[in-house]
């Protein structure tokens, strides 16, 4: 039981939830999908999407097309309803709206300063930035040659300056302090949005609470999957872990010494939520546990439009249409691969 | 008359000495003519398996690789983000000419794989891809030994401490796409490492391949 947020919400944000239950309605369906895997090529794709509201953005691609054009049109198309959305909204819908866009900023920063140390051409990286995640100064990130000159520099006047108190060493950049920086980031906001949200209180914190923690989760597995047989040692292991979820303490504890998957396994599946996610696979595997992660995102995500009057919806589409995103570029991947029997391993369906 | 009767004779036997050292010489010559055929035979038919082989392995490499960027995200694997910086290769190749019995001077390709970044001896494991090195083979020339080897520890110390350097030579290439990458990425990676040996092998095949065919065809 919660406040009294039909009787108030609809007065500033109605028009908005109902704008996003249509963009909703305009996700692909399981059949939109069936059809997409039977394409021959990227042109027969680029066809089917023609139908979608994908389409006015894909139209004037000339053929030979790419699998990465038809990932940046379609996020074209998140974009647009996105910034809809923001221009639109006020506080604090607005706020809220513009945290769904700082991780997106957080691997922007992380791609200038990586491909700058690598010798990149700024413009080329700049290119490649996700359009959501883009800031003024953004190209002034290419000067920088150590944390502490990226904070005082560039980031000091944007939304992510906040993030930076655990990351301000005078160390030079190298491949595996970027990677520490950018954890360390993440988890900042995540922690920061989490706080947010349960400002916020209602709906809105009990949905947006369950969703952050689950990827608070996720995030603690992949850190601890992807960092085995590394150099990062188990105390920065641990460091990266954000400091809520259902894994938080005691999971993180357990997860910072795993050395191998099964490890991980013997973790989570002590975690009811997580154990029916592990028991898909069988040991030793970890290829399948992105698509069920994706799968429990997506569950978690559609439950979200069950309820009205607050604000998780706006996260639960944007992720959506993320995911969507997803699955066309992996089956444009299998297709131009000639993979098709391949396909069904990672698409996750909607509807 | 008596003398030649026995001219004759003389003659008749140096005739079927003759006929029985030529009938001897062709044998040895169809023998080696079809030891030779057989050799392009089996060099053919193992560079018909190392090709289907090397198909395989890219195919498998760059599927492995659209699924490292499905899991990781567009923006953590793009071309973009490969090293403009002038740095020694990871892996070198050597081409010699070497004389291989009755096929002649035969180039032979050999790859060193994760060899020493900074110049000067190796520090890691040199894989040598020859197919001359094939234990087994009738080309081979590694001695065979037999019984237990006088220091096996030391050998196996050495062995691990050869597999830990490639191992981090491994994630030192890997490092551009950032320190933590997707296991999925590792395969691809492996993949793309046996695709290359592979590659190595069938260059060798090929030689010798078109060496037999040679040998065939010459009159």
């Amino acid at each position: 039981m919660y406040g009294f947020e039909a009787l108030t919400f609809n007065i500033h944000g109605g028009y908005l939830e109902a704008i996003v239950r249509g963009h909703r309605a305009g996700l692909l369906t399981t059949a939109d999908y069936n059809n997409l895997c039977q394409c021959e090529n990227l042109d027969d794709i680029k066809m089917h999407l023609s139908a979608t509201k994908y389409g006015s953005y894909l139209q004037n691609e000339p053929s030979p097309l790419h699998t990465t054009t038809i990932v940046e049109k379609c996020t074209l198309k998140l974009v647009d309803d996105y910034k809809h959305m923001l221009c639109q909204a006020t506080e604090p819908m607005s706020t809220f709206l513009e945290y769904i866009r700082y991780g997106h900023m957080i691997d922007n920063v992380v791609l200038i300063v990586t491909g700058t140390l690598h010798e990149r051409d700024v413009q080329e990286l700049l290119e490649k930035c996700h359009p959501l995640g883009m800031f003024d100064s953004i190209a002034t990130l290419a000067v920088a040659q150590n944390m502490r000159e990226l904070y005082r520099l560039v980031l000091v006047d944007t939304p992510l300056a906040p993030y930076f108190s655990e990351c301000l060493t005078s160390e030079d950049l190298d491949d595996m302090n970027i990677e520490i920086m950018r954890n360390t980031l993440y988890k900042a906001y995540l922690e920061d949005f989490y706080k947010f949200c349960q400002k916020l209180g209602g709906a809105t914190s009990e949905i947006m609470s369950d969703l952050l923690a689950f990827e608070a989760d996720r995030r603690a597995v992949n850190i601890t999957i992807n960092s085995i047989g590394t150099e990062l040692t188990r105390e920065d292991r641990k460091k990266l872990y954000s400091n809520f979820g259902l894994l938080y303490p005691y999971g993180h504890e357990e997860l910072a010494i795993c050395e191998d998957i099964d490890q991980v396994r013997g973790v989570m599946e002590k975690y009811p939520p997580y154990q029916a996610i592990f028991s898909k696979m069988s040991y030793g595997e970890s290829q399948m546990l992105d698509k069920a992660f994706y799968e429990e995102e997506v569950r978690r995500l559609c439950l979200a439009f069950e309820q009205q009057f607050h604000y998780a919806v706006f996260f639960a589409y944007m992720r959506l249409r993320e995911q969507e995103i997803r699955n066309l570029m992996w089956i444009s991947e299998c297709v131009a691969q000639n993979q098709k029997s391949r396909i069904h391993d990672s698409v996750v369906y909607m509807f | 008359m008596a003398g030649d009767e026995g001219a004759e004779i003389y003659e008749e036997r140096e005739e079927s000495m003759d006929a029985a050292v030529d009938k001897e010489t062709e044998i040895k010559t169809e023998g080696k003519e079809d030891e030779n055929v057989l050799q392009f035979l089996d060099s053919l038919d193992g560079y018909l398996t190392l090709m289907d082989s090397v198909n395989s392995k890219l195919r498998e490499g760059w599927f492995d690789l659209a699924s490292a960027r499905h899991s990781m995200g567009t923006l953590r694997i793009n071309s973009t983000l490969l090293d403009l910086k002038y740095h020694p290769a990871a892996s070198t190749f050597q081409v010699t000419d070497q004389e291989v019995g009755s096929l002649g001077s035969v180039p032979r390709f050999a790859l060193s794989k994760w060899v020493s970044k900074g110049g000067g001896s190796p520090k890691g494991k040199d894989f040598s891809t020859d197919t001359d090195s094939e234990i087994g083979s009738p080309l081979s020339q590694q001695l065979r030994h037999r019984g237990v080897s006088e220091k096996p520890s030391a050998k196996d110390e050495n062995t691990l401490a050869a597999d830990e350097e490639i191992k981090k030579e491994r994630a030192k290439s890997l490092s551009v796409f950032g320190g933590l990458v997707s296991p999925k990425l590792r395969g691809a990676q492996l993949s793309f490492e046996t695709a290359l040996e592979t590659l190595v092998e069938i260059a060798n095949m090929r030689a010798s391949m078109l060496s037999a065919f040679e040998r065939i065809t010459e009159k």
